[in-house]
């Protein structure tokens, strides 16, 4: 027999309370599946408490609140719209279909108008079926080989070789943190773990607040890999489910951790422009990354046009007469997961993305994002997951080919600075590929790329998680240091930097000092080139 | 199928071993008769020389050339001193930042000297122009001058020949891309 569906009704305590209240006392035929939860206004219930229902299973999700004007705290009801508008965007994105979605708002009297609505929307949900994401609570761990890795406290501190830190205090001078003003030290952290107080508070937001930049392990003279450190501890904690709460409400850990259902049916590249060439199956698969979802998330505040850098790349293949294939049903590489510690979640990705990609046939893998090809290439293999082919950062293709000669870029005016993605730049220790391909773009204007020789510092978060006013401080301290250099344009390699680095620039106080124009390397080179 | 090859540069660059390169590929790779004519003399210490290499699929009556059908340049008075014989629907190639094409003239270019720099030996620049050389005019197949590159360079020094050798090959096959996509209106990556 099939599970009952459920759909959560988040219903407002003003208005429409009332009408439901009313349904009630007259014992009207409210739809079973119909589970209310009572909530002080709809605007309160963010993109990441909507779709958390689903996550957990819910087959549909009704927002109800006030018809617009009788708020009772003024910008409720459109604050409920936008979110629901772009929620139902992401979940029709992720294939999960916007309908199972749906805001309406009722005046206390309009209980037969609330009644013929709920019945409607079950029935639609009835219509539509069990929802594709199923939901798992048996941990991986069971029918998983990888068993061996460090679960306590004592044995993480002992596989990183955390006893080499000889206490020296580069790291804390070298974090980016530290060095934006916040009260943070990394050997200090070290410390108290070797002690055993990892389970205190304060170590455990410490550890939940490192942005695994990477940067005090470049420093270490004992060579202590902080990075993974942190990411094993992390682990710990989620698993002990103590792990502290992700930025953006977890919604993007929610939406990824959906995308472990293997009948899930993501839906990405349904909006590519029709001048793009691509074919079903071929020996170059192009990986996309989770730029399309961030874009609609963000899209109210911060505009970012991340997936820019997607249709930019795969434009630079075409260019370059490669007509590469993609993934029907992409899923995101799990990085975001497994540096946040679900290391369960993290696998059941990675094993249906190395499926796709083995069943693609294809020989080489190119991608655009940093974290994906880092993830893709080393954390896969880490973990037991073999991928058949060869991965290859879109600059590292790009690099090949435009060294192969015959093509020229346009020259850009203005002088503009870099900012280093940790995943290409320290981790996959690739910081001289992205200055490599700078150097024809900006090469022949004196003084065009400034303050760009040794790699930048973070651009403030890593993962959705530990976003603090610290981060933001950092942010600013990054920007401001940019405008200093007489730099009217920032160059990224990480679709995360620009969103980070855009939301400092919408700081209230501060905007005209910080703006500057943000672009992509691969879309600035997508810009300029052309052949000779 | 006759064609005529003419290899012009100062003494020094490797026209000569470029030409016997060239020739040895097509007669012993790709088992088609070919003749090899070196001017040298003074001119090894210095100064315009060249190679001439005829391959043909029939017997070859006699070796010289008067007018090519590919005409490589790699000096600029190898160039002045022969661009006039190339035969009006032949092949120029040139070495970019050595020769200067008198305008209008439609040509193929690599900066070969630089790229053998850039693979830390100048002497190669030779080599690198037999593999653009090769893809451009297909006179010789990849296989045939890629095995003779292999046999006629110095032991020890294959590896970095063979890497040579394909950057001139690979850049050929850019360009060829290049004007292929031009032709088609692609010209960059957004227009």
């Amino acid at each position: 027999m099939p599970e009952p569906l459920k759909i959560v009704l988040f219903l407002c305590n003003w208005g429409p309370h009332a009408a439901y209240q009313a349904l009630q006392d007259r014992s009207a035929d409210i739809p079973s599946e119909i589970k209310m939860i009572r909530i002080p206004c709809s605007g309160r219930i963010s993109k990441a408490l909507l779709f958390k229902p689903f996550e957990m299973g819910a087959d549909g999700v009704l927002l109800l609140g006030c018809r617009s004007g009788t708020c009772r705290y003024g910008t409720g009801t459109s604050a409920a719209e936008e979110n629901t508008a772009d929620t139902r965007r992401i979940m029709a994105l992720i294939g999960l279909g916007g309908e199972r979605l749906e805001l309406a708002t009722f005046l206390p009297d309009e209980p037969e108008a609330l009644l013929t609505f709920l019945q409607s929307f079950a029935d639609r949900i009835r219509q539509m079926g069990q929802s594709p994401i199923t939901r798992r609570t048996r941990p991986i761990a069971e029918d998983t080989a990888a068993g061996d890795l460090p679960t306590t406290p004592e044995a993480i501190v002992a596989a990183h070789d955390v006893f080499a830190c000889q206490d020296c205090g580069k790291c804390t001078s070298a974090c980016s943190l530290a060095l934006a003003g916040k009260s943070y030290s990394p050997r200090f952290m070290a410390a108290e773990i070797i002690a055993g107080r990892a389970d205190a508070a304060a170590v455990r937001n410490a550890v939940n607040s490192c942005l695994t930049c990477g940067i005090c392990y470049e420093r270490c003279p004992s060579a202590v890999n902080f990075p993974e450190f942190i990411k094993s501890m992390r682990i710990y904690y989620h698993d002990r489910e103590v792990a502290a709460a992700p930025a953006h409400g977890g919604f993007f850990q929610s939406m990824m951790r959906a995308m472990t259902s293997p009948t899930l049916a993501p839906q990405r590249w349904r909006q590519l422009p029709d001048t793009i060439r691509t074919r079903s199956r071929g020996p170059v698969l192009f990986f996309g990354g989770c730029a399309p979802y961030f874009d609609i998330f963000f899209n109210k505040f911060l505009g970012v046009r991340t997936h820019h850098i997607l249709e930019d790349s795969l434009r630079l293949l075409n260019f370059f007469d490669v007509e590469p294939a993609l993934l029907e049903n992409e899923r995101c590489c799990g990085h975001d997961l497994l540096w946040s510690g679900d290391r369960d979640n993290f696998l059941r990705l990675a094993r249906l993305n190395a499926e796709a990609i083995a069943a693609s046939g294809a020989e080489e893998l190119i991608t655009a994002c940093p974290e994906c090809c880092h993830t893709l290439e080393v954390e896969y293999a880490r973990h037991g997951v073999t991928l058949p082919l060869k991965i290859t950062h879109m600059h590292a293709f790009l690099e090949r080919e435009i060294d192969k000669g015959a093509v020229a870029f346009k020259p850009l005016e203005g002088c503009a600075t870099f900012q280093d993605a940790c995943r290409q730049s320290r981790f996959s220790g690739q910081a001289a590929l992205p200055r490599k391909l700078l150097a024809p773009l900006y090469g022949n204007t004196p003084g065009g790329l400034v303050d760009a020789e040794a790699p930048s510092i973070c651009c403030g978060n890593s993962a959705w998680i530990g976003c603090d006013a610290d981060s933001k401080a950092m942010q600013v301290q990054r920007l401001e240091k940019a405008r200093r250099s007489g730099s009217t344009t920032m160059i990224t390699a990480c679709p995360k930097c620009q969103i980070h680095l855009r939301c400092a620039m919408e700081d209230v106080v501060r905007a005209k000092q910080l703006k500057m124009e943000l672009v992509d390397l691969t879309s600035l080179i997508a810009k300029t080139i052309h052949w000779e | 199928m006759v064609k005529q090859l003419m290899i012009t540069g100062f003494g020094g660059q490797g026209v000569v071993l470029a030409g016997r390169i060239v020739g040895q590929a097509a007669a012993i790779g790709d088992a088609l008769e070919s003749t090899f004519v070196q001017s040298y003399g003074p001119e090894s210490r210095g100064g315009a020389c060249s190679a001439q290499v005829t391959i043909a699929d029939g017997p070859i009556y006699f070796p010289y050339i008067k007018h090519p059908d590919i005409l490589v340049c790699m000096s600029q008075s190898g160039y002045d001193k022969y661009r006039a014989l190339l035969k009006p629907d032949g092949t120029l190639i040139l070495e970019q930042d050595l020769v200067k094409p008198v305008g209008g003239q439609d040509h193929f270019a690599i900066p070969c000297t630089r790229f053998a720099e850039e693979l830390g030996n100048k002497m190669m620049a030779n080599i690198i122009m037999i593999g653009f050389l090769a893809a451009i005019t297909e006179a010789v197949s990849l296989d045939a001058v890629r095995a003779t590159v292999l046999s006629s360079v110095p032991k020890g020094t294959e590896e970095k020949n063979l890497k040579a050798f394909e950057r001139g090959w690979d850049y050929a096959l850019a360009t060829l891309k290049g004007r292929r996509n031009k032709a088609a209106g692609r010209i960059g990556v957004v227009a």
